[in-house]
């Protein structure tokens, strides 16, 4: 259940950092290599895969392909289910896709940036690609600028923020050897200094951030379509539903509960019911305040409910889309 | 410090790219309304009046533009109480024909009340035209006739669009990183 997250710029050494640490400590390796092979069994192949690994959204002659966008959603979701289940089951050392904004609230993980000063990187891929000094430099540039937006439009983050590491190491003035074995100690320190118990971790991963209405009920009770006055699980359902009242649109508050599993006698196992159910436009929207990272096991619910009930039009108002709309209307939501 | 170089902003579509195709959408409506009978278009305030312009001027058919504005979520106190038409039209649409004008369809929450406050008005047609158009945000479903470029779920600004008021009058349409 440990998590070693290495974000890495182009040239700074930070696979083979990766490897030495995963072989020192005994823990999976998940680099490109290991997700292509996971993305061909779920049926992205190349080239497609190298399309979507760690690059941003691409225009071709300012237009977008909407067809190729929604590959591209099927691949992250694909891929950051791939990291959810395997860091169930593994000690994992991610390298890139994320991994830091992922596993951002996960306590036991360890984040780390490797960079290196830019001569330095040019040298070393110099080496690595045989290229001279100004094609290494070009390379570069766009890898670092394709990682760094595909981090910025998945996840909304950005990858020079210090904040979101434990370590930044400078393989400038750090040799790999020295910098995996930092590395490995801190990970060990981090493992002695306080074991959390597995389904507690667990729980985490699944964390739901709920918490009681409260700031969403500022301006008065909320009436649904019926005239009744629900009781939201989150305050950002309530914000949510009097933005829906703001323009005049009727909905209804978890109006149905839809059976998703049965076990051998009949009796539901496992159900599923949409936030929101618009009677005009006959949608149900489902609204979730977890961040991106943490919206698999909900993602999996509504696949299912998909499968189940195909006529159903379902919609997922994901915590950064949410976040999006109150931007937009300049309204502050507090953190979960 | 130029103008825009505070934000990091990634040009999307240029000005030649942008009046190309305005003008292909003023073709479009041409064609289609072309003896069609009398037709307003409601330009929404304020995003959309660059776009507007710039349409109507690629028109080869007799229009009235009218203007139309409605207030914003969140742009009212704590209770934000409900949408209210800040700018009403000056013409009567009843019977004509109604092109409503907008910079960017994304929520579709606006347009679904706009939309519907319009279709009260008993017009004899009522069709939308976007700049943009972000279906990776939409909430409420809204059928849109004209549209200029479709864009995933990108902060953008410039040709009307804005941030804190800034930007509106970038003659590219740019994603604000």
């Amino acid at each position: 259940m440990a998590v070693i997250t290495i974000s890495r710029h182009f040239g700074s050494a930070g696979e083979l950092i990766a490897r030495l640490v995963a072989e020192k400590l005994g823990y999976l390796l998940v680099n490109k290599a290991v997700i292509a092979e996971n993305m061909r069994l779920c049926g992205i192949l190349e080239p497609e895969f190298a399309h979507f690994d760690e690059k941003k959204i691409k225009f071709q002659d300012g237009e977008w392909d909407r067809e190729m966008e929604e590959r591209r959603r099927h691949y992250l979701s694909q891929l950051h289910n791939f990291f959810y289940d395997l860091a169930i089951r593994e000690n994992l050392v991610i390298l890139g896709r994320g991994g830091q904004f992922l596993f951002q609230d996960f306590p036991p993980a360890l984040h780390v940036k490797i960079i290196a000063p830019l001569q330095s990187r040019i040298g070393r891929v110099c080496r690595l690609y045989s290229m001279d000094e100004s094609a290494a430099a070009r390379l570069i540039t766009e890898q670092d600028r394709d990682r760094e937006t595909y981090l910025r439009q998945i996840f909304d983050g950005d990858w020079l923020n210090a904040e979101l590491y434990h370590m930044v190491i400078n393989t400038g003035i750090t040799g790999p050897e020295e910098a995996a074995a930092l590395i490995v100690t801190a990970a060990c320190l981090r493992e002695s200094a306080g074991e959390i118990p597995v389904h507690e971790l667990e729980e985490r991963l699944l964390e739901q951030f709920a918490s009681p209405a409260d700031d969403g009920l500022v301006g008065g009770l909320l009436y649904d379509a019926g005239g009744n006055v629900p009781l939201f699980a989150h305050h950002s359902e309530a914000k949510f539903a009097r933005m829906l009242d703001f323009y005049q649109i009727k909905w209804l508050y978890e109006p149905k509960t839809f059976p998703l599993e049965w076990d051998s006698e009949g009796t539901v196992t496992e159900a599923f019911s949409p936030d929101f159910y618009l009677p005009e436009q006959d949608l149900y929207l489902e609204l979730t305040t977890q961040r991106q990272k943490l919206v698999w096991k909900k993602n999996k619910k509504i696949r299912r409910l998909k499968e189940i009930y195909p006529d159903l039009q379902i919609k997922v108002i994901y915590g950064r889309d949410f976040q999006g709309l109150l931007k937009k209307y300049s309204i502050e939501e507090k953190g979960d | 410090m130029k103008y825009g170089e505070e934000h990091n902003l990634e040009v999307l579509f240029t000005r030649e790219q942008i009046q190309a195709r305005v003008a292909q959408l003023g073709e479009a409506i041409t064609r289609d309304y072309r003896g069609a009978g009398e037709l307003i278009l409601v330009a929404v305030l304020r995003g959309s009046v660059y776009f507007a312009v710039d349409l109507s001027r690629c028109l080869e058919i007799p229009f009235i533009l009218d203007f139309m504005g409605i207030s914003s979520y969140g742009g009212v106190s704590a209770s934000h109480g409900i949408v209210r038409i800040t700018k009403d039209l000056d013409s009567n649409i009843a019977h004509k024909n109604v092109l409503l004008l907008e910079d960017i369809v994304d929520t579709g929450l606006t347009l679904n009340y706009l939309r519907r406050n319009l279709k009260t008005r008993n017009p004899a047609s009522l069709r939308i035209c976007t700049f943009l158009d972000m279906p990776a945000r939409r909430i409420v479903n809204i059928p849109v006739d004209y549209c200029g470029f479709t864009l995933p779920d990108l902060y953008v600004v410039g040709y009307g669009l804005d941030h804190h008021e800034r930007y509106r009058n970038l003659e590219v349409v740019a994603a604000l990183k």
